[in-house]
């Protein structure tokens, strides 16, 4: 069973947004060595690569109008609308439904889509977002500046659980016309311009929202929006049904008919499905990752590592600070030395993955440090580092027993955990794995801190701003908030670090306060960076330009079509 | 039948109460990232704030009431979530033991008729390999050979999405995509209808009055109908109702491994998101199907054996 | 479970087999020979893992996926991990039969004693320990023991726990009903008249006359519980730190179709052991039949 533990996906939550370095992508110009970066890792796996040239070829062919992509949504979503909960597969539905302001190109420098342009001022304190005119809602009803003003100020800094942060320094928000959206800022705020896409920054319908109790309207399950596809069906269990928003604003697009996510909870089954053709595209690795290999050699079926730029997720471990052995930095370091970070990407990811070396993704160029200090396999250098710290082999040649959790969003993550244990046992460090669902993981590292080594994965997000500092903000210690600090590291200039990059509008001063942030971090090691992950998209081979953006897990069909329709089961 | 409910309800409430974290922190854990704000509005929105005594009298008092409350998770009633899926639980229940009662009895009788003959031995075996085969591994290996192999049978869900049937072409549909998990439920059960069956052909074969009846020269298959089955009908009647319970609990596996949209994995999923009041009305909904279908079993017990009376 | 009801619906005999006849008659018996033969087989392995694997199950010690045959030094193979699955199938053997026998011990104590306590003082304590017995009986005794272990952690003392708890009911009426039979019998008033105290009578004359169907049932709820285990273990709730039987056909069920060895031969050992306790039961249940021997 999905497995698993949890609701049985390997990703059941979202983490997919955050702030984001769009803003200094365009200053900088660095862009083009994302992509760069991201294929250059993608040779490392000789089977990866190959499909993502085959797969990334841009389709000549004209696009054919008709057709129905039954899609795999796993776990079911909570609600279809990402303004209220930015859950994985609560993204992967509303992306279709919601435009977003922006989307992201592989790249990830914004795109038009319900925004036509935008504008920072000069000192950085105002934002300006031209609306493309003649959208509307699917109810007809037209999209204006005051959907935007009135989601902003009354779910984005009030429920969104992440926005209240992004947009934290917005103090006004002015709309001069119906077509233009003005964000009044109290200092400069260098993530809004990367978190303006359908995920980051959904805007609801005003007259449907205004008045209500937002997190209970019945909207949230049935959404109104002004994407390529509009909600039908519900059925909750089995499946959610979308069809084609004939008034879209970027005709003649979207050509497929209808669009249908089914729930599928056992991983096994979904391969099965996709190998017969009952599904036709499914996102965040939706099956095993040995069964992705056996699929991607099947004529019908294509993998594809693209569209997940904006995440770049990131494998790693929490070390608690406050354990008797841990607090000694010898021994973090040791356990750095133990795990052979390649071995566990070949191995236990199936190559679906990189060594990492930093908490900044290597895929983040601009910010990633290659020079910050590394820490090579080496036994011998781990058993050194131990005895020097003062815990010899003792009884059975074991120096100490740490309790190791791991994140249970699947069977790859408690493989992880089965091979740190093993890592570790060859050095004299006994490790007693615990599984437990996500509630009880969650409070365990990040309320009760009741945890040793703590193995999760996070998104970096294309500025380390909020996918890579929460991990050391002492902010967030023992808060019981998920997703956080579980180390249990405070450190007053890393702090300082991370306040300086909030607020500064100089994109070289932030890269160089990152590079210091990395430094640090990795010197004192309360986090052993692991893998730095490749999730996968599968879709069937006649269904083409399925994954046309940086953010596509959360972004839209409205660029596919079927080559050839798929026969219909 | 009262005490049967608050007693589910009690042990149930406390039982999950035990477990670490709530429904709040489920939720902001999957939202990839919250302030406390966030978590402390949804807490006093589900009423997670209150004393855990107070929680407690009100989810009582509104069972009595046979309300089960609201599922904040999913922002449906209770009740309505669980009236969407008993269908197809009551559905896969029947056909898995239906299919496992005719199935077994079937083989049963064979078996029993040639006790100790090689057809009895082989029936015997069969069934018990099944029964002795993890029911989940029964299931992935029978959607790798029907369907995706032979290509005979849907991998899974109730429905082909989408195909807009009605009346018999809709119902004709269902059953195509319930032959896989109900086969795969009711394998685990056909040893035991067999056994049963078995068993009771060849202790009502040694009764007097069979031998009497034998001796008065009766045909063999009409003695087997008359005398003989009616007889071995009453303990896997009783069987069905010992089972139900059983049945639904192993559900789970099923549905998870057929995409099935059941109640077991509605509980399942409810428990792992702390979804307190759906899970708690599964389980009391779980045990009234139990009740009632014991209820069921009674009354054709006294259809079946006209000695006793319906008490 | 479900067989334990056939047990207990078709086991109710006279409690007149003697010990030492019980073996002589259960070595008659050819599907009795084979489920012993088959459990001393799965004894052999269990209590030989560490002569003949004597490295940790769980150690990673050669290239991952191994499939049987290729390499004499793994003659199963090896999983995802690289971890040999022979010694996971002999060392599993201890887990898993450790998990049954234990998890069964606490359901005997639980159902023994509630069935006897209430068989023998009847009215209402009965009445009360019969009202409970229902309670647990109308929970899905599977949704029940997964709710358990996941609230309390997977870990092998709550999945055993977990098991024990929710498999005791129909064991206990079993047990009541054999109870209320001897109850009434010369040997029991006898003492009654004696004056023994309840303990006592309950202890040494009933529960002794009831043993043939206990240990029947038993047999196959050792059966159920290495069943339940892996169960648990598929659907996530395993625990990692020892190798189980159910946590590897859960954990080789990922790679079925491209390695199919990985789950299928645990699987086997499950088959075999199931099988083995099952035709064990069967085999008790006809040697302590006297009817059973017409045919």
């Amino acid at each position: 069973m999905a497995r698993h533990f949890g609701v049985g996906s390997r990703l059941a939550r979202g983490d997919g947004h955050g702030g984001s370095a769009i803003a200094q992508t365009l200053r900088f110009a660095s862009v083009a060595l994302y992509a760069w970066s991201f294929l250059r890792f993608a040779a490392g796996a000789a089977v990866i690569a190959a499909l993502l040239l085959i797969a990334t070829r841009v389709s000549a062919a004209e696009p054919k109008a008709g057709g129905t992509v039954t899609a795999i949504i796993q776990p079911e979503p909570v609600v279809l609308t990402s303004a209220l909960n930015s859950a994985a597969p609560t993204g992967t539905v509303s992306g279709n439904i919601f435009d977003g302001l922006v989307d992201y190109d592989f790249d990830l420098k914004p795109r038009p889509a319900l925004a036509t342009s935008w504008e920072t001022s000069a000192d950085g304190k105002a934002i300006t977002f031209h609306l493309r005119p003649g959208v509307t809602w699917h109810d007809g009803t037209p999209f204006t500046s005051a959907d935007v003003k009135w989601t902003l100020e009354n779910v984005w800094k009030k429920i969104h659980p992440r926005n209240q942060l992004t947009f934290a320094k917005v103090t006004e928000v002015e709309t001069p016309d119906d077509l233009t959206v003005v964000l009044k800022l109290s200092q400069p705020s260098v993530a809004i311009l990367s978190s303006v896409n359908s995920n980051g920054a959904q805007v609801l319908p005003k007259h449907l929202y205004e008045g209500t109790d937002v997190l209970n309207n019945p909207y949230n399950n049935k959404p109104v929006g002004t994407g390529p596809f509009v909600f039908k069906e519900w059925k909750k269990g089995e499946y959610i049904a979308l069809e084609r928003n004939p008034n879209y604003w970027d005709k003649p697009k979207p050509y497929l008919d209808r669009l249908i996510f089914r729930v599928i909870p056992d991983a096994a089954a979904r391969a099965a499905a996709f190998e017969k053709g009952e599904v036709q595209y499914g996102v965040l690795s939706p099956v095993p990752l040995k069964d992705a290999k056996r699929l991607a050699e099947l004529p019908t079926l294509k993998v594809e590592t693209k569209g997940y730029e904006w995440l770049s997720p990131f494998l790693f471990i929490d070390l608690n600070v406050d354990n008797p052995q841990l607090k000694d930095v010898r021994v973090r370091r040791a356990i750095a030395h133990a795990i052979d970070k390649a071995a566990l990407a070949r191995i236990v990811w199936f190559g679906f993955g990189e060594p990492a070396s930093s908490p900044v993704p290597s895929t983040l160029k601009a910010f990633h440090d290659p020079a910050a200090p590394a820490y090579a396999f080496d036994t011998k250098q781990a058993e050194a580092l131990l005895d020097e710290a003062g815990f010899p082999r003792g009884a059975g040649g074991v120096r100490f027993t740490l309790n190791h959790d791991y994140i249970p969003y699947g069977d790859d993550y408690k493989r992880s955990a089965e091979f740190i244990k093993q890592a570790l046992k060859r050095v004299g460090v006994e490790v007693n794995v615990r599984t437990q669902d996500v509630p009880t993981y969650t409070k365990r590292v990040y309320g009760d801190r009741d945890s040793d080594v703590a193995l999760t994965w996070f998104a970096a997000f294309s500025d380390p701003q909020v996918g890579v500092t929460r991990v050391y903000n002492s902010a967030s210690i023992g808060k019981n908030i998920p997703w956080t600090n579980g180390s249990g590291y405070r450190n007053p200039e890393v702090d300082a670090l991370i306040s300086s990059v909030q607020g500064e509008a100089d994109p070289e001063k932030r890269v160089a306060d990152f590079r210091k942030l990395q430094q640090i971090v990795l010197t004192d090691l309360p986090t052993i960076p692991l893998v730095e992950l490749k999730f996968f998209t599968v879709h069937a081979a006649g269904l083409k330009d399925a994954v046309t953006t940086g953010d596509q897990v959360y972004g839209s069909l409205k660029n596919a079509w079927f080559e050839t329709a798929p026969a219909q089961n | 039948m009262i005490v049967v409910v608050l007693g589910i309800a009690t042990i149930n409430f406390f039982l999950l109460h035990l477990a670490p974290g709530d429904a709040a922190q489920v939720l902001a854990g999957e939202a990839g990232s919250a302030t406390p704000e966030y978590i402390a509005t949804l807490r006093a929105q589900f009423g997670l704030d209150r004393p855990l005594w107070s929680q407690f009298l009100s989810y009582l008092g509104n069972v009595l009431t046979f309300d089960l409350g609201w599922s904040f998770r999913h922002g449906m009633s209770v009740g309505r979530l669980i009236l969407d899926r008993l269908p197809a639980t009551l559905l896969l229940m029947g056909a898995s033991v239906g299919f496992a009662a005719l199935a077994g009895s079937a083989l049963g009788a064979l078996a029993g008729r040639r006790a100790g003959s090689l057809a009895d031995t082989a029936v015997s075996t069969v069934a018990l390999l099944f029964y002795a085969t993890p029911t989940f591994w029964v299931g992935l290996v029978l959607t790798v050979i029907f369907s995706v192999w032979l290509d005979w049978l849907p991998v899974g869900g109730m429905t082909t999405i989408g195909a807009g049937f009605s009346g018999a072409a809709y119902a004709l549909d269902v059953a195509h995509h319930l032959v896989l998990p109900a086969a795969t439920l009711g394998l685990f059960y056909v040893a035991v209808y067999a056994r049963l069956m078995r068993a009771s052909v060849i202790d009502v074969q040694g009764r007097d009055y069979v031998r009497t009846a034998v001796a008065k020269g009766l045909r063999s298959h009409r003695i087997l109908r008359r005398h003989v089955l009616r007889n071995a009908l009453l303990p896997v009647v009783t069987m069905l109702g010992v089972q139900i319970g059983s049945v639904l609990g192993g559900a789970v596996l099923v549905e998870t491994v057929f995409s099935w949209p059941g109640l077991g994995r509605l509980a399942f999923e409810a428990l792992f998101q702390r979804d307190l009041n759906l899970l708690l009305g599964v389980l009391l909904c779980s045990s009234v199907v139990v009740v009632v279908v014991n209820l069921v079993v009674d009354l054709a017990y006294a259809a079946l054996d006209p000695r006793i009376e319906v008490a | 479970m479900a067989l334990l009801d056939f047990g207990a619906a078709v086991a109710r005999r006279r409690p007149r087999a003697a010990a030492d006849g019980l073996l002589v008659r259960l070595l008659a018996r050819p599907s009795a020979v084979v489920g012993l033969a088959l459990l001393a087989i799965v004894l052999v392995a269990a209590a030989g893992a560490d002569r003949f694997f004597p490295e940790d199950p769980l150690a990673m010690v050669a290239l991952p996926l191994l499939p049987p045959g290729e390499d004499p030094a793994f003659p199963l193979g090896t999983d995802m991990l690289g971890r040999d699955i022979a010694a996971g199938v002999f060392h599993g053997a201890r887990v898993s039969l450790l998990i049954g026998v234990v998890a069964t011990l606490v359901s005997l104590v639980i159902g023994v004693g509630i069935g006897a306590l209430a068989g023998y003082y009847r009215g209402a304590l009965d009445r009360a320990l019969m009202r409970v017995t229902e309670l647990f009986q109308t929970i899905p005794p599977f949704l029940f023991a997964l709710a358990i272990v996941a609230v309390l952690q997977p870990s092998i003392p709550t999945i055993v726990g977990a098991i024990g708890v929710t498999s005791w009911p129909s064991l206990a009426r079993l047990v009541r009903a054999e109870v209320l039979k001897l109850r009434t019998s010369e040997m029991v008033e006898a003492s009654i008249a004696l004056g023994a105290g309840d303990a006592r009578i309950i202890l040494r004359h009933i529960l002794p006359n009831a043993a043939g169907p206990i240990l029947v049932s038993a047999s196959i709820l050792v059966a159920t519980a290495i069943l339940t285990e892996s169960s648990l273990a598929f659907l996530g709730l395993g625990d990692p730190n020892v190798v189980s039987w159910g946590g590897m056909v859960g954990a080789g069920r990922e790679v079925l179709r491209t390695d199919w060895y990985v789950a299928t031969l645990p699987g086997v050992a499950i088959v075999i052991a199931v099988l083995a306790l099952n035709l064990l039961g069967d085999g008790l249940n006809d040697a302590l039949d006297p009817r059973s021997g017409r045919r």
